[in-house]
Order: structure tokens, then sequence, then C-alpha cells
């Protein structure tokens, strides 16, 4: 070895302690975020299907969460509340798909949703019924606002209270109940519209 | 489907638009099971995502959370900053206090010449030039120069002048029969 080698061997040192914390640092990062996976996957999932409604593009949506979690894996100490900050993170990966694939048509596949949707102990017409309806019903929160329809859309799901939503859209309390109220009232005009073309 | 109680916006409250129809329609989607699997397939995935890793580290005497190199760094900002003024002090002599005002020195005239008229300054007058003695130019010399010009050069502008000035001068040679 020749002595600018040896030089920069040891300008270079790789301190052997040090790679040992990182190893186990690393290790207690898998760890968490294998924990996060295992409790949290299948709430973001149910996330993302709400707004994408297509099996396929909420779980990639829910894989770049992780995957996004993954990289910022250093910061995973400061946060407060795992299951809020997920579904942040899972909420604007979704809208931020849904806002580039508008070539899709809004409306819903009704045979697509009578296969996703659960139905027991209904005949095949009334799954078909079912979804027809269920498909109305989102076709007209799509022409919901969209402040509106995102907090409609969050509220429909019970672990989530109003605090969280407003935490996860990043407005105030007060706003969430505001404009979940503009949307029942704003459905309800739609919804009569519908029934009185109907 | 029961209400949370976590959750303020139950299908009871819902009574708008109806018995609760875009509220259990949401609340059905809401409710979508995962696919089987999900779980383990996002773990493959991040197990595949390939992470950086940190090979080559700083020496222990050189990492950022050592403090002295912080101590240095703050020691040569110190050093750029009272460097930087002490040159500037260093150029600019304080010799004017503040509030003075510059007043500029009264020339005197001089005594036997004119008043300044209360200028606060008059510039100082150089001597003038002195024109240079008359030169007086002969008939040798004239004859001089005549010899001097070659015999086929023309006479220039001045020449034809100073020559129908001496002809006017000289008496009118009898005319040729």
């Amino acid at each position: 070895m020749s002595t600018s080698q040896a030089i920069l061997a040891g300008w270079m040192e790789i301190p052997r302690s040090s790679v040992q914390d990182q190893v186990r640092q690393r290790a207690e990062e898998e760890e968490a975020l294998a924990a996060l996976v295992s409790q949290y996957a299948a709430t973001l999932y149910r996330v993302a299907f709400s707004v994408l409604r297509h099996p396929a593009d909420a779980e990639d949506a829910v894989q770049e969460t992780f995957l996004r979690v993954l990289r910022h894996r250093d910061t995973l100490g400061e946060v407060r509340d795992n299951r809020v900050w997920l579904i942040r993170i899972v909420w604007n990966i979704v809208l931020d798909r849904k806002r580039r694939s508008k070539t899709r048509p809004e409306t819903d596949d009704v045979a697509e949703l009578a296969r996703v949707l659960p139905a027991k102990g209904l005949s095949a017409e009334e799954i078909t019924a079912a979804a027809q309806h269920h498909s109305r019903v989102l076709a007209c929160v799509d022409q919901l606002p969209a402040k509106e329809r995102q907090v409609l859309m969050l509220s429909a799901f019970e672990e989530l209270s109003s605090v969280e939503i407003a935490e996860v859209l990043g407005v105030t309390e007060s706003s969430v109940r505001s404009r979940l109220f503009r949307a029942r009232n704003r459905m309800a005009e739609l919804l009569n519209h519908s029934r009185s073309l109907r | 489907m029961n209400p949370s109680p976590r959750n303020p916006f139950t299908p009871d409250s819902v009574s708008a638009y109806g018995p609760g129809t875009v509220e259990a329609t949401l609340r059905l989607i809401a409710t979508v099971p995962a696919p089987e699997g999900l779980e383990d397939r996002i773990q493959a995935s991040l197990a595949a995502t390939p992470q950086t890793a940190r090979i080559l580290a700083w020496p222990v005497a050189l990492r950022p959370d050592h403090g002295w190199m912080r101590a240095a760094a703050a020691a040569a900002i110190v050093f750029v900053v009272v460097g930087g003024g002490w040159g500037v002090y260093s150029r600019v002599q304080p010799g004017m206090q503040s509030g003075s005002r510059v007043v500029p020195i009264r020339v005197a005239s001089p005594a036997s010449g004119f008043s300044s008229a209360g200028a606060m300054r008059t510039p100082q007058t150089l001597n003038g030039p002195v024109a240079p003695a008359p030169v007086v130019v002969t008939q040798a010399a004239s004859g001089a120069v005549k010899a001097q010009r070659k015999p086929g050069q023309k006479p220039t502008g001045t020449a034809k002048k100073a020559a129908a000035g001496k002809a006017a001068a000289l008496p009118a040679a009898p005319a040729a029969k």
C-alpha cells in the first residue's frame, strides 16, 4: 500500500461502532415500517379505493405511500399520529392520481362495483340493482365541488373523527363541519333532481 | 352498520337528503375489504427497493456533530467580519466631525488687482504667454528660399499670392512690339 493510499484509508476510515449503530438503526426502522404496513395497509387501501374506485390503482397508491414513508423514514420518530399521517399521505397521492387521470370516465363501472362491493345474501339481480344505485349516487357525489366532496368522502370512514379529517385536509374543524353541511344540502338537491328526471 | 362513537357523522344525523342514501353508499365504499396478500406485496416491494447505504463515513474528529468545527466556523466568520471592518476603518480618516461645514479657504486678492467681489474663492491667474519678437524677413533670405525651390515645381497658393504681390510692387515691363 502506498503512502497516499494509507492516508486515504485513514482519512475515510469506517468506524466500526458507527456501522453497527447504522445497522441497528436500520433494522429498527424496518421493523417499525413493517408494523405500519401490517397495521394500516387495509385502512389506506380503503381510503385510496374510495377516491380511485379501482382495486389495482388503490393498491398502487398504498404501495407508493409506504415507499414515501421508507424514503423519509428518518422522520418517523417525529410523527405524532401515524394513522392520520399515513392517511394524509395516501390522500394526497390519490388526489394527485385522480387529477392526472382525467381521461378516465368519471362514472363508475357498474359491473366493477358489483364485483367489489360486499353483498352477502343478495341475488345476482339484486346485486346488479344495488350496484346501479350506488353508481348513480357516486356520480352525484362526483358533481360536488372538490372541497365538499373530499369532506363527504372522508366522513364516511368511521375511524376518522372530525378533528382527524381536518388534520388530513389541513383545515380547521369548523370548516370541515360547514363543508359537510353544504355537501349534504347539495347532495339532497342533486338526488332530488336525478329522481325527478327518472 | 354500527355508527362509531368517534365519528360525528353518523347516518342518524343524515336526514337532509333522504334515509342516508349517499351516506350508505359512501360507507359501503369505505368498508371495501382489502385484497388478500396486500401486506405481503407491499412488504416485498419495500424489500425490493434499493436503500441508500452509507459505506464511507467521516472520520470521528471531522464529524459535523463535533463542537469544534462549529466553533471554527464561527471564528472564521468573526475573523472575516472584523478584518473587513478594520480594512475599511484603516483607510478612512476620521478627519471631519459630524455637523461641521467645509468652507473653502479664502484667497486674498492681490493688492494691486481687482477685488474679489465677495467671491468665496478666486482662481489663481497664471502669467499669460509672452509674444515672441517679430521676425524680419530680409530680401536676401527670400531669394535663398526661391533658390531652394526646384525648377519644375509649381508654386503653391501662398507662393502664387506672394509672387503676384511682388509683381505688383515691381514697375511694369515694356510691352513687346
